[in-house]
């Protein structure tokens, strides 16, 4: 069979097999940026907590594409490409800020913050036909759940709320029961890995990666597991923490919000974004592709607006020990990551095994402590790109 | 004012700390606290917009017990390890009551696995030490973070 592309890739019959070249070569990654990152998805840009007041702004990437999110002077939040619709410079450098107006520093062309064209120096020597109302910042299409703003940059794309399916509900408990969240802040790593593999985290390496789960005596309780037909992966149960024994500080894994019982909620959202729920952690970690061996996360921390001030407190402690790059139950994690990408260095394909019963399709439900449910982002993921299998 | 001689109490406090960082003598970082202390380590972008998450923040000295136990017996075989050499400039000494508050910058290189040398960390401390019988210990350390993306998770304090 031929792939429907010119790469070379030869795609395992086998259901469970990956080509572990796919995590490496550069021409793969261009194609993932064209029909992955530019093709019928939604991106996760920013939550409205990021960018509360008007005037307020974040960048970030879509792929490798720069994106400005702002919060408009009518109270719309927009997100632009982050390149001025003159030249081409990038309009905003600074990761969030605030502003009345967005000014290029090449040629101080000027735009409100809904994106229109306010001035450009010496427009009465521009070419007759130029008409300011064609150069405001290019609009990108984009939608809302949640205080959650996603992007596209495909006309394909399905409606959003059709795109998330079941995940919505989810993702609303995740986020505070209705997305009224205040931000607490950021951490920021680079790991030596590629997209896919920080993405293909499953509910089979849990207890057994982290020493802490089996430590802390850590018991999940009734919940959910399911892939979506978008390949979205939903886990959402309930966690039961015995006070433990061999840490002095039991806070570290303490649930207090009185909204919701102690969770463990993590959503990955085809491609690279988690939403996740950890006891009282809210978390969303964006994800920048940066090359084949390159990604870089940012995980935003956030509180709910309704917590009082020990609740807050008690989150801001939560999220900076126990659940980051250098938390106490993850760091293993992107040790995981970066093995994963040395060891995908050598020939052959990699097999997931836990729960594969045969090829499986969306909408599935997995097994706690289940692979096999990322099969169903691999399936998505091959025919997004073309492959055909053997 | 602060004197030569508590300038070189001072001096040797951070000394002590950066070694045992770089000789991951976990006991001997504890070392460096007082029985009322904390450690926080932390992204600049946090700090300049009031945002309180950190990297790490321990902040009683059982919660700096709690990080050795966890690099040493929770994370221990998993990660892949470093070595790390801090430098370390103080550049301002301050009485403040009781205590002396300390700032300095620093700048932490690491070797991996394979031999190769890179940064890992530049940043500032920002610290407030008290002087007991004649010998400095940290009240409060706070790592501030330049490199707000860090170029691998961080195992150890900084």
């Amino acid at each position: 069979m031929r792939n429907d592309t010119a790469l070379d890739i030869r795609w395992p019959a086998k259901f469970n097999e990956i080509p572990k070249e796919v995590f490496h070569r550069p021409d793969v990654f261009r194609l993932e940026l064209e029909r992955i990152f530019h093709g019928p998805e939604w991106h996760p840009v920013a939550h409205i907590a990021e960018m509360p007041k008007p005037g307020d702004l974040k960048t970030g990437y879509v792929g490798e594409t720069p994106v400005l999110a702002v919060h408009g002077d009518d109270g719309v939040v927009r997100v632009f490409q982050n390149s001025c619709p003159h030249r081409g410079t990038q309009l905003k450098t600074c990761a969030r800020g605030t502003a009345d107006k967005i000014e290029c520093p090449y040629h101080r062309w000027t735009f409100s913050n809904r994106g229109e064209l306010l001035g450009a120096p010496g427009m009465g020597d521009f070419p007759k036909d130029f008409a300011r109302e064609n150069y405001g910042l290019r609009v990108l299409r984009s939608a809302e759940i949640c205080g959650l703003v996603f992007v596209t940059l495909n006309p394909e794309t399905p409606p959003l709320a059709t795109y998330l399916d079941n995940t919505v509900e989810h993702l609303a408990r995740a986020m505070g029961g209705d997305g009224r969240l205040k931000l607490l802040g950021y951490q920021k790593v680079a790991f030596a890995t590629n997209w896919k593999e920080y993405s293909d985290n499953e509910g089979y390496h849990g207890p057994l990666l982290h020493a802490a789960f089996r430590m802390l005596r850590f018991a999940q309780g009734d919940g959910v597991q399911f892939m979506t037909p978008h390949a979205h992966k939903v886990n959402s149960t309930t966690l039961a923490v015995p006070e433990p024994s061999f840490i002095e500080d039991g806070s570290v894994v303490a649930g207090l919000d009185p909204r919701l019982p102690p969770h463990n909620i993590v959503i990955s959202l085809f491609p690279v974004t988690i939403i996740t729920r950890n006891l009282d952690v809210i978390s969303i970690r964006y994800a920048v592709p940066v090359s084949p061996d390159e990604t870089e996360v940012h995980y935003a921390y956030f509180a709910h607006q309704d917590d009082n001030a020990a609740l807050t407190a008690h989150r801001v402690r939560q999220a900076s020990n126990l659940i980051g790059p250098s938390g106490f139950i993850s760091l293993e994690d992107g040790a995981v990551f970066n093995r994963l990408h040395v060891g995908a260095r050598s020939d052959g394909n990699v097999a997931f095994q836990k729960g594969v019963r045969g090829p499986i399709a969306a909408p599935y439900t997995l097994d706690k402590g289940d692979e096999a449910g990322n099969l169903i982002r691999w399936e998505h993921y091959r025919q997004a790109m073309g492959f055909v299998r053997d | 004012m602060t004197d030569a001689d508590t300038l070189a109490r001072i001096d040797a406090l951070q000394t002590r700390y950066a070694r045992a960082l770089d000789a991951k003598d976990m006991a001997g970082w504890t070392g460096c606290f007082g029985e009322e202390a904390s450690y926080v380590c932390i992204a600049r972008e946090n700090v300049e917009q009031d945002l309180p998450v950190a990297i790490m923040m321990d902040d009683s000295l059982a919660r700096i017990r709690d990080r050795v136990t966890y690099i040493e017996k929770v994370w221990s075989g998993t990660f892949e390890d470093y070595q790390t050499r801090h430098f370390v400039q103080r550049v301002g000494c301050v009485a403040r009551g009781p205590l002396i508050a300390v700032e300095s910058n620093f700048i932490v290189a690491y070797t991996n696995a394979r031999g190769r040398s890179e940064i890992l960390v530049a940043g500032t401390y920002e610290d407030e030490i008290e002087l007991r019988d004649g010998e400095a210990r940290f009240r409060a350390k706070k790592a501030i973070l330049d490199t707000v993306t860090t170029p691998r998770y961080l195992v150890y304090p900084v």
